[in-house]
């Protein structure tokens, strides 16, 4: 009878989630310190000037090899700001319209279209990308832009291949455009009725409207871009597909870059054949990990804090 | 100023704005269709004039057979792997949601939805590829399968949240444990939204090419046979050939995007349409 009442007390759910969830606990530290234990060799032989200085120099002997990360850094940030300035407004309009203007029969369509480019796979932008967005942005912008503003600085790189800053940035901006639209638009949709209806009551115009609601949503749109800021940072393929793979630290639209996933998936496998290239490229995906790890932090954090504000 | 001609501006004002959301919103969608467009104009031809032996025939013989079943092999045992867990994570995070480790949990889950995938994939590559000293497609299997997880697990959780408190209370009336009723109630009642949130993640990861990077090794000119040993998939294949100078080589890697963009599209549309009456609006 008492061992009847002591398996009662045992609660066999626990007994049987718990180790899944120390699995994923010791997973996600596992990475963690896998990434700090491989980059320590890089980051104490380089120091600080592993992060800040822009040199890529892989020789057979372990003493002539010198390595510097800002170039992909910069990258990374630089094009995933792009894609986020690009996703902006194409983002809030999507969810304005699907939520306010769109005719009935229009709006599932628009929302399931949406949810196909957020799920399509990145092998498919990247082949576009290469294939065809980049020699129409070559052809008919960059050109352009290269021969009537060149006395801009942003402009003055000759376009020669296209491949470039500004085409990851775009092609990343459309990626993740429908992810930032997603958020957008339920915030949007979780407005309360009320506020509409009162600003309709006064008089104000469509426009006038959804300016005022457009305010109400604000925290929500910020934690929507920086999501889409931190999948921007992480997308590799795609990128490396566009941006042209060469070390240039530069503001540059028109320059070729690197970005730090794309430097790892070029590099990474022949980097076994130097003495520090591996240490160097965990160190990269350290830098990754860490920003990506804050960016999203914020960004989920942000939402949830609006979310439960709604709600109450 | 009048208030008549006020009234013009705002009403002009209010056009403009019309006009630019609707203009823009086009905007964000025409990529897919110039996408979509661009795959079959590129890809018919090559998969028509190759017809059967494209799907079925190994690389030399200008076909991608390997890397097709490269990636079900590779789907399959990155779901067996992953699913177990990432069932259980969502079923405890679903459970406990105030408690410090199902907050943490799922925080955690949300923060690996979101995690680099090229990472995934050199973490795999440092502990199970160096040791084995070989690419494998267990290896590519375990990288998707971290990608996997999360995504099922927050299926899962959301999922059974949205079952009604009452039918919880009625399986504790009835005397069942904790277990029984999430594992016998909550779940068979939740079973569309999980079956919904596994072939969601499934076609996910059918599509990553990251973590196969170095992992998976790629193998396309005889079939996979053994786990241990490397394998190819569809996005991979894709990946080398866009990279690779010959339009040769070009070629097949649209044919492939388009047989890859067919299979996505036929899961995922009707996926997306069962879930229709989740949208809120």
């Amino acid at each position: 009878m008492d061992l009847k009442k002591l398996l009662r007390k045992i609660d066999e759910f626990k007994i049987i989630t718990l180790p899944a969830i120390f699995i994923v606990f010791i997973l996600f530290v596992l990475i963690l310190g896998f990434y700090f234990f491989n980059a320590l060799p890089a980051i104490e032989r380089y120091g600080i000037d592993l992060f800040i200085t822009n040199v890529w120099k892989a020789a057979e002997e372990p003493a002539k090899e010198v390595y510097g990360l800002a170039a992909p850094i910069w990258g990374s940030i630089y094009t995933a700001t792009i894609a986020v300035l690009i996703a902006l407004p194409l983002s809030i309009c999507y969810a304005i319209f699907v939520n306010d203007y769109a005719p009935k029969k229009l709006k599932y369509p628009l929302i399931i279209i949406s949810d196909i480019m957020a799920g399509l796979p990145t092998i498919i932008y990247g082949i576009w990308g290469a294939f065809i967005l980049v020699p129409l942005l070559r052809d008919h912008i960059m050109k352009f832009l290269y021969e009537h503003f060149s006395f801009i600085p942003l402009f003055d790189y000759p376009p020669l291949s296209g491949y470039c800053y500004l085409s990851a940035g775009i092609l990343l901006g459309i990626m993740v455009t429908p992810f930032a639209a997603a958020i957008i638009r339920e915030a949007y949709a979780m407005i309360p009725s009320v506020y509409k209806e009162g600003l309709v009551a006064l008089g104000a115009t469509r426009y006038e409207t959804t300016k005022v609601l457009i305010k109400y949503i604000k925290p929500a749109i910020i934690s929507g871009l920086i999501l889409a800021f931190g999948r921007a940072l992480g997308e590799t393929v795609a990128v490396s597909l566009v941006i042209g793979n060469s070390f240039n630290l530069t503001y540059k639209l028109f320059a070729p870059g690197y970005t730090i996933s794309s430097l790892i998936a070029n590099q990474f496998g022949n980097a076994v054949l130097y003495e520090y290239m591996t240490s160097v490229l965990y160190s990269a995906g350290l830098v990754l990990f860490v920003v990506g790890l804050i960016v999203n932090i914020i960004g989920l954090y942000y939402l949830k804090r609006w979310r439960e504000h709604v709600s109450h | 100023m009048s208030p008549i001609k006020h009234k013009t501006i705002r009403m002009i004002k209010d056009k403009i704005f019309l006009f630019i959301v609707g203009a823009l919103t086009l905007l964000a969608i025409l990529p897919l269709f110039h996408i979509i467009i661009s795959i079959i104009e590129k890809g018919l031809p090559i998969v028509l004039e190759r017809g059967l032996t494209f799907i079925t025939g190994t690389l030399s013989e200008g076909g991608i057979g390997p890397a097709i079943v490269g990636t079900l092999m590779l789907t399959a045992l990155a779901t067996i792997i992953g699913l177990p867990l990432a069932f259980l994570a969502g079923a405890y995070a679903y459970e406990f949601p105030n408690s410090f480790i199902g907050r943490a949990t799922k925080m955690l889950l949300q923060i690996m939805l979101e995690f680099p995938t090229i990472l995934v994939g050199t973490f795999v590559m440092g502990i199970l590829v160096i040791p084995m000293g070989t690419f494998s497609a267990l290896a590519g299997a375990l990288a998707l399968a971290l990608i996997l997880t999360p995504y099922v697990a927050v299926y899962t959780e959301e999922a059974m949240a949205e079952i009604p408190r009452i039918y919880k209370e009625g399986g504790y009336a009835l005397g069942c444990t904790r277990a029984q009723v999430i594992f016998k109630v909550i779940t068979k009642m939740a079973k569309k939204g999980i079956l919904t949130g596994i072939l969601i993640g499934m076609a996910k990861v059918a599509g990553e090419t990251a973590p196969l990077l170095f992992t998976a090794g790629g193998l396309y000119e005889v079939y996979p046979t053994n786990p241990l040993e490397p394998v190819g998939a569809i996005p991979l294949l894709i990946y080398t050939l866009v990279q690779s100078p010959s339009i040769e080589d070009h070629q097949i890697a649209w044919g492939a995007s388009l047989i890859m963009l067919i299979i996505f599209l036929a899961i995922f549309i009707p996926i997306r349409y069962s879930l229709k009456d989740d949208i809120k609006l």
